[in-house]
């Protein structure tokens, strides 16, 4: 007899449960290693399954993870370049793709990316059919219009991480200036995640308290607070961060295993992510936009109503045009 | 013209803010820093963060991305600067800078160029923290720890060495997943130096106080059929394979670090192996930092467990030691 046997002995005579909360991240650079991580520290699924083309990098990944078991609650973490290691997921976040070098747009990404997501989206509904798919890598807005006509699942299951990063710098730049935690500030951030993204001015708040209310001038030009530099520093983050120290991980990985938690507890948390906005605030055309939505185990199953100002509306038609006009040139 | 801040919020208490009660420092913002940061951050162990770095840049950036995740966090203030003024009052001080190792370079080989480096760093940081604890990780983490004591005038409670934490950490896994179960429900210790030879204590290794040397009295030596000594082998050359496949290891270093400072924030004395000054225990005459059972509280090392070991084992241990001792004495400027 083992050592194995002569210690434990086996009594479930039928065929173990398995996996039931499944995460897959699909990229194992900086923003997916973040992203698991974080997923990992905050105890969200019993499987992690890592993802990439780079078999080296995949496996150091994944043993550096599974060395820190002890500390963990997730049993298995697994990892190869097959995706048949992804089966069952209830959760795809991808973030594999080329990402922004210094000064460079997200939008400037699209072609690269899209030749990629032709290759990662039929295999992982092929071995996850059921799962909800996350899109992280930019331009994210694009990129999860790309991933939904490529996987054909319903709008619900696939979403895009999208301004929910945006709406968290916005509430930090507050938080500080106010002196509060960023989540007793509330302000939500919509539309595009990058340079036409729209502070909705007239929902920030703290305690209920409106504080356009307060300063009318909130947000617009004349005014001597100057609040629109908040909105600009977000808009300007990540640039300042990648030229700092060449990417941004940390930021993006916590927001996206808040999303997943979301998901994975089935929450109904309202968060900005982007989803398709077809026929909402005068948007015609098929394109991904974040707006306020409701975050479950199903998916995105509601969305909120903003009641917007007409300048905050145009401001997102405009976001919604910008995106199409790219859209609309793409070969899937 | 009163500001919003002024129209929404009125204040109630006079005095300034209190300063922070539970910071920790992280000197070295490279992969391992940051995995010791994040890990640190996202288990709600500090109400104040410092990282400090040569590199100004790279630094500024790490704490902004930091900073823009701080509404998924319970740590309110994350700074950083070149400037040692910024780890003022730390109860907790991380020290992960350094070089690190090549791809096959033993961690000894590291020594002089992370003792220079060092002399840079513990005086500042015993100048604004005189009364914190200090964890080395940077390797060769055991001469390290002897070299931070050294610089750091502290006694010798609170310096420490991450020492085999992370190489128990790694043999509980992986005897864990041969016997199908949760790392955290095999106990062993991994003891000694932190690397090549390190010490697996056999005799006590247990799941549910079982005791696998009375199941497999082999267990552990090149005669056992099972071989269960190669277990340890992939433990010591687990540090060798992940850098050869991804270039460096932090994740699995950072989450031993958490857990380490959580021992200490929290006053919890759990016993954890850990790098400590081992001088006239188990016959050892100089002093060298080695890895023993230690209890660990917000006195820092509080207390050592005292193992019962084998003739064999502290034969090991006493090997370890005298080539620590055989680098240490060498070490020039301390």
């Amino acid at each position: 007899m083992s050592t194995k046997e002569k210690l434990i002995g086996h009594v479930m005579k039928e065929e173990p449960v398995g996996s039931r909360c499944k995460v897959t991240v699909v990229g194992v650079g900086m923003v997916g290693m973040a992203t698991a991580v974080s997923i990992l520290l905050k105890d969200l699924c019993d499987e992690l399954a890592l993802v990439d083309v780079m078999e080296d990098k995949l496996k150091g990944e994944a043993m550096d993870l599974q060395h820190g078991s002890l500390f963990l609650k997730t049993h298995k973490i697994v990892a190869d370049k097959d995706y048949s290691v992804t089966a069952n997921s209830k959760v795809v976040v991808v973030t594999a793709g080329a990402r922004q070098q210094e000064g460079e747009s997200r939008l400037n990404l699209v072609q690269r990316n899209v030749n990629i997501f032709k290759f990662i989206i039929p295999n992982i509904v092929k071995y996850s059919p059921n799962c909800i798919l996350m899109v992280v890598s930019n331009p994210v807005d694009i990129l999860t219009y790309v991933a939904w006509k490529l996987s054909g699942f319903p709008r619900h299951r696939v979403i895009g991480s999208g301004t929910n990063l945006d709406s968290a710098r916005f509430r930090h730049i507050m938080g500080e200036k106010l002196h509060l935690h960023p989540s007793s500030c509330h302000g939500w951030i919509i539309g595009e995640h990058g340079d036409s993204s729209v502070p909705v001015w007239s929902g920030v708040n703290v305690a209920g308290v409106s504080l356009q209310g307060l300063n009318p001038k909130m947000g617009a030009e004349g005014d001597p607070e100057n609040w629109k530099a908040v909105h600009k520093m977000v808009v300007d983050g990540a640039y300042e961060v990648i030229k700092l120290k060449g990417y941004t991980s940390w930021a993006i990985g916590m927001s996206v295993a808040d999303l997943v938690e979301s998901i994975m507890k089935n929450l109904k948390k309202c968060y900005t992510f982007c989803r398709c906005d077809k026929g909402m605030h005068g948007v015609k055309d098929e394109v991904f936009l974040s707006i306020p939505c409701i975050l479950g185990n199903s998916g995105l199953t509601d969305v909120i109503h903003m009641t917007l100002k007409p300048e905050e509306e145009k401001q997102l038609v405009k976001s919604a045009e910008t995106l199409w006009g790219v859209q609309k040139e793409l070969t899937l | 013209m009163s500001s919003v801040l002024q129209k929404l919020i009125s204040p109630q208490a006079s005095s300034a803010a209190e300063p922070p009660r539970n910071k920790v420092t992280v000197v070295g913002v490279g992969q391992v820093g940051m995995a010791c940061a994040v890990s640190i951050l996202l288990r709600d162990l500090c109400d104040e963060l410092a990282l400090v770095d040569v590199m100004e840049d790279r630094l500024k950036g790490e704490m902004m991305d930091l900073q823009h995740g701080s509404l998924f966090l319970k740590t309110s203030k994350i700074v950083a600067d070149k400037d040692y003024a910024v780890t003022a009052n730390s109860r907790l001080v991380v020290v992960t800078a350094g070089v690190r190792q090549q791809e096959g370079e033993s961690r000894l080989n590291l020594v002089q160029r992370n003792v220079n480096v060092f002399k840079s760093i513990i005086p500042q940081i015993v100048k604004y923290s005189p009364n914190c604890t200090i964890v080395v990780v940077s390797n060769p983490v055991d001469v390290l720890t002897y070299v931070t004591w050294k610089l750091s005038g502290l006694p010798k409670h609170r310096v420490l060495g991450s020492g085999t934490n992370l190489d128990s950490a790694r043999f509980r896994y992986l005897m864990a997943e041969r016997l199908g179960i949760h790392a955290s429900s095999f106990n062993g210790w991994v003891l000694g130096e932190h690397g090549d030879t390190s010490v697996p204590v056999w005799s006590g290794a247990n799941v549910a106080g079982v005791n696998l040397q009375k199941l497999n009295p082999d267990i552990g030596t090149d005669a056992d059929k099972e071989q269960w000594k190669a277990t340890h082998k992939a433990v010591v050359d687990s540090a060798y394979e992940v850098i050869r496949l991804k270039g460096y290891t932090n994740w699995a270093i950072g989450l031993s670090v958490a857990d380490l400072t959580e021992s200490i924030v929290k006053n919890l004395s759990r016993v954890h192996p850990v790098s400590t000054m081992v001088k006239d225990m188990y016959g050892i005459s100089e002093e060298v930092f080695l890895s023993l059972p230690c209890i660990l509280n917000s006195n820092g090392v509080n207390s050592v467990v005292n193992m019962t070991l084998t003739d064999d084992e502290v034969a090991q241990l006493k090997k370890s030691a005298d080539t620590l001792w055989g680098i240490q004495k060498d070490l020039k400027d301390l």
